[in-house]
C-alpha cells in the first residue's frame, strides 16, 4: 500500500476533537447544574471525568438513540442545555424521525454531537459510516451544523454553542488532527474561513478532515489556489457568496455522497444568488465500501483521490 | 349509581358531546379514540389527583399530562377550555385556520406539554420531565396516556427501561386499551398479551382495571401517587373504543371515519343518555 497522502496518523501528539468538546462542556457543567451529557454508550478519555464527578447529569440512555434524543427534548423543555453525543450514524440516521419531533419541530435546544463523520470508521464499513448526514441533517429548518477542523476551533465553536441556546449539529472527526488555526485567527461569527487567499482562480472549498487535504494539495501546488474552511454549511454564510463569485472555478472536497451534500449546499446557495461560477465536486463514488485498507485508500479509490484533484487544477 | 363519583360521572356525558361536536363541525379528528380515553382524562383532572391551577397551564410545579397518542390529543380541549387554559371560544374554532386547536397536540396550545403524534415519542419526553422533577426535587409526577398501537414502537420498550433504571416512581403511563388500531384487533393483527407481565418484566408496578369505572380508575391514580418504590407505574386501562356511541363501540372502521347525517343524529341522541355510571 502507498504511503498515506496526509501524514499525520493517530497519535498523542494532537489532541482528539471530541476530548477538547467534552472537557470543555465538563468545565461549564461543573459550575453549572442544568448541563446535562447524555450518550448511547459511547466513551472517550475526557469523558471518564464527567461521568465520575458529575454522576447526576451524565445520563447512560443504554444504547437506545430514540429514548436519548427523547429524552434530551424533555430536558430541553425542562429549560435544561443536553448535549447528546454518539458514534455520528446513530445519532442522526438511526434516531432521525426523532429528531425531528422531538427536538426540532418544537424548535428545543438540544445539541447533537456526531463522532465518525464521513468515512472516518474507514475498515468499519457503511455501518459506521456517516456518508449522507450533511444532506439529511440540513433539512430540518432550524438547525445549526458545525464541522471544526482541529482543537482550536472545536474549542471555540463549543464555547459559543454552550453559551446560545439553540439546536446544534457538530460533526467531529474520528481522528486527532493537526491544528490549524490560531485562538485568534479562527472567526466564529463568520461561519468560514480562509486558509489561503492569494487571489488565485480557484478555491477549494471543504471543512473538518478535508480541510486538512485541501492545504496538502494547496501546498503541492505552491499555494496556486485558494483554501476556505467552510465550517458552518448551515445557515450557509451569506458574506460567503460574494466572496465566491471572485473565483473563476470553485472546487468542493467532501465525504459524502453526492446527492444533498456539501458542495450541493454550495451550488444551491451560488444559484439562489444567480451566481453562475462553476462549482466542481469532488466527494465520494455514489456507493457503498465494504473493503478495508483505510481511509487514504478509500479516498483515492472512490472520488477522493488527491492526485485526481491536483491533475484537475492543474489542467484548469 | 355511586354517589362518590357523580361529578366524574356527569362530566363523561358532557366531554363526549363536546368532542363528537368539535369534530362533526368541520369533519376532522378521531372520535372513536378521544370516546374511549375520556374517563382517563376526567379521573386526572377533575378528581383532586393532579396538582394544577385553572388558567395557569404553565404554573410551574404543575403535574404533567401527555396524551401521547396524539391522534386523541384532541379529546382533552374541552377540559382546557373548562379550566380556564384557553378561551372557550376556541373550541368552535377547532381545526379552522382562525383557531388555535388542532387536531394532534402541539406544543403551542396552551395545555398541551410536549408535541405527540408520531407514537411512542412523547413517553420518552416525558422522562425527562420526571428526572428533572426528580433532580431538582420539583416533586410533580408526570402522566401519561399510551395507546394500544404504540406498544408496537420499540421505542417504547427503550423508554420502559430507561424509566425502570433510573428509578422513575414519579412518572405513570396509563393505558387506554380499546384492544384496536386503525386495521382491526391487536390481537389477532399482531398480538400484544402478555402486555401486564411484559411491563413487569420490565420493571414497573401493573395494574389492570376497568377505563370506564371511576371507582376503579380514582382509586389506582392516587395509589400510584403513595406507592414510591422506586419504580414507575404503568396502569392498563381496559376501554371500548368508540364508547358512548351505539354502531361505533368495538367496530374497527371508526378510527377515522365521519359519521354521515343520520349517524350523527343518532349518536347525538345515543349521547343524550350517559354510558358511564360509576
Amino acid at each position: 500500500m502507498s504511503k498515506n497522502y496526509l501524514d499525520f496518523k493517530r497519535s498523542s501528539k494532537f489532541p482528539f476533537m471530541r476530548d477538547v468538546v467534552i472537557d470543555k462542556i465538563y468545565d461549564k457543567a461543573k459550575k453549572n447544574k442544568d448541563i446535562f451529557f447524555s450518550t448511547p454508550d459511547m466513551g472517550a478519555p475526557a469523558l471518564d471525568e464527567f461521568r465520575k464527578n458529575l454522576p447526576k447529569q451524565f445520563v447512560h440512555c443504554g444504547i437506545s438513540e430514540q429514548q436519548m434524543i427523547s429524552f434530551a427534548g424533555g430536558l430541553a423543555l425542562m429549560k435544561k442545555k443536553i448535549f447528546c453525543y454518539a458514534m455520528a450514524p446513530f445519532i442522526n440516521s438511526r434516531c432521525y424521525e426523532q429528531i425531528k419531533c422531538s427536538i426540532s419541530a418544537m424548535d428545543l435546544n438540544v445539541n447533537l454531537i456526531a463522532v465518525g463523520v464521513g468515512i472516518g470508521y474507514a475498515d468499519a464499513g457503511p455501518t459506521h459510516y456517516s456518508t449522507e448526514d450533511i444532506c439529511i441533517m440540513k433539512v430540518f429548518p432550524n438547525i445549526t451544523i458545525y464541522t471544526p477542523s482541529d482543537d482550536i476551533s472545536s474549542n471555540i465553536i463549543t464555547e459559543k454553542i454552550i453559551k446560545k441556546d439553540h439546536f446544534n449539529y457538530l460533526r467531529l472527526d474520528r481522528d486527532a488532527l493537526p491544528t490549524i488555526y490560531k485562538k485568534t485567527n479562527f472567526n466564529f461569527e463568520k461561519g468560514y474561513n480562509f486558509l489561503n487567499k492569494k487571489k488565485n482562480k480557484i478555491c477549494i472549498i471543504t471543512c473538518g478532515y478535508l480541510t486538512h487535504k485541501a492545504l496538502r494539495i494547496c501546498k503541492d501546488l505552491h499555494h496556486k489556489v485558494d483554501v476556505i474552511d467552510l465550517f458552518r454549511i448551515k445557515p450557509f454564510p451569506k458574506s460567503l457568496v460574494s466572496q465566491l463569485k471572485n473565483y473563476k472555478e470553485i472546487i468542493s472536497i467532501e465525504e459524502q455522497l453526492a446527492a444533498g451534500g456539501f458542495g450541493a449546499s454550495i451550488q444551491e446557495e451560488l444559484s439562489n444568488n444567480n451566481v453562475k461560477n462553476k462549482v466542481k465536486k469532488f466527494c465520494l463514488d455514489d456507493k457503498y465500501y465494504f473493503e478495508n485498507g483505510g481511509r487514504d485508500y478509500l479516498h483515492n479509490k472512490y472520488g477522493l483521490s488527491s492526485e485526481k484533484i491536483i491533475r484537475y487544477i492543474k489542467n484548469k | 349509581m355511586k354517589k362518590k363519583y357523580i361529578n366524574l360521572v356527569n362530566k363523561s356525558k358532557w366531554l363526549r358531546s363536546e368532542i363528537f361536536e368539535m369534530v362533526v363541525k368541520v369533519n376532522q379528528g378521531h372520535i372513536a379514540s378521544s370516546l374511549s380515553q375520556a374517563e382517563i382524562l376526567i379521573s386526572l383532572y377533575y378528581s383532586g389527583i393532579l396538582n394544577i391551577k385553572k388558567k395557569n397551564p404553565k404554573y410551574k410545579n404543575r403535574d404533567r399530562v401527555i396524551v401521547s397518542k396524539g391522534h386523541s390529543a384532541m379529546g382533552a380541549y374541552p377540559i382546557f377550555a373548562d379550566l380556564g387554559y384557553i378561551n372557550k371560544n376556541e373550541l368552535s374554532k377547532y381545526g379552522t385556520p382562525s383557531g388555535k386547536l388542532r387536531i394532534y397536540g402541539d406544543k403551542s396550545i396552551p395545555g398541551i406539554e410536549t408535541t405527540s403524534g408520531s407514537l411512542a415519542q412523547a413517553p420518552g419526553i416525558a422522562t425527562g420531565f420526571a428526572y428533572c422533577s426528580k433532580l431538582d426535587k420539583q416533586n410533580f409526577y408526570t402522566y401519561v396516556i399510551l395507546s394500544d398501537g404504540e406498544h408496537y414502537e420499540g421505542q417504547l420498550w427503550e423508554t420502559a427501561m430507561f424509566a425502570a433504571h433510573y428509578k422513575l416512581d414519579n412518572l405513570v403511563f396509563i393505558v387506554d386499551r380499546n384492544k384496536q388500531i386503525i386495521l382491526g384487533k391487536n390481537e389477532k393483527l399482531l398480538k400484544l398479551e402478555p402486555l401486564r407481565k411484559k411491563w413487569e418484566s420490565f420493571g414497573w408496578n401493573v395494574f389492570d382495571i376497568n377505563g370506564h369505572k371511576y371507582s376503579e380508575l380514582v382509586p389506582v391514580l392516587k395509589k400510584t401517587r403513595k406507592l414510591k418504590n422506586g419504580k414507575p407505574s404503568l396502569i392498563i386501562a381496559n376501554t371500548i373504543k368508540g364508547k358512548g356511541i351505539s354502531y361505533m363501540e368495538d367496530v374497527t372502521r371508526w378510527h377515522n371515519t365521519m359519521p354521515n347525517d343520520k349517524q350523527i343524529q343518532i349518536a347525538r341522541k345515543d349521547l343524550l343518555k350517559n354510558c358511564i355510571h360509576e
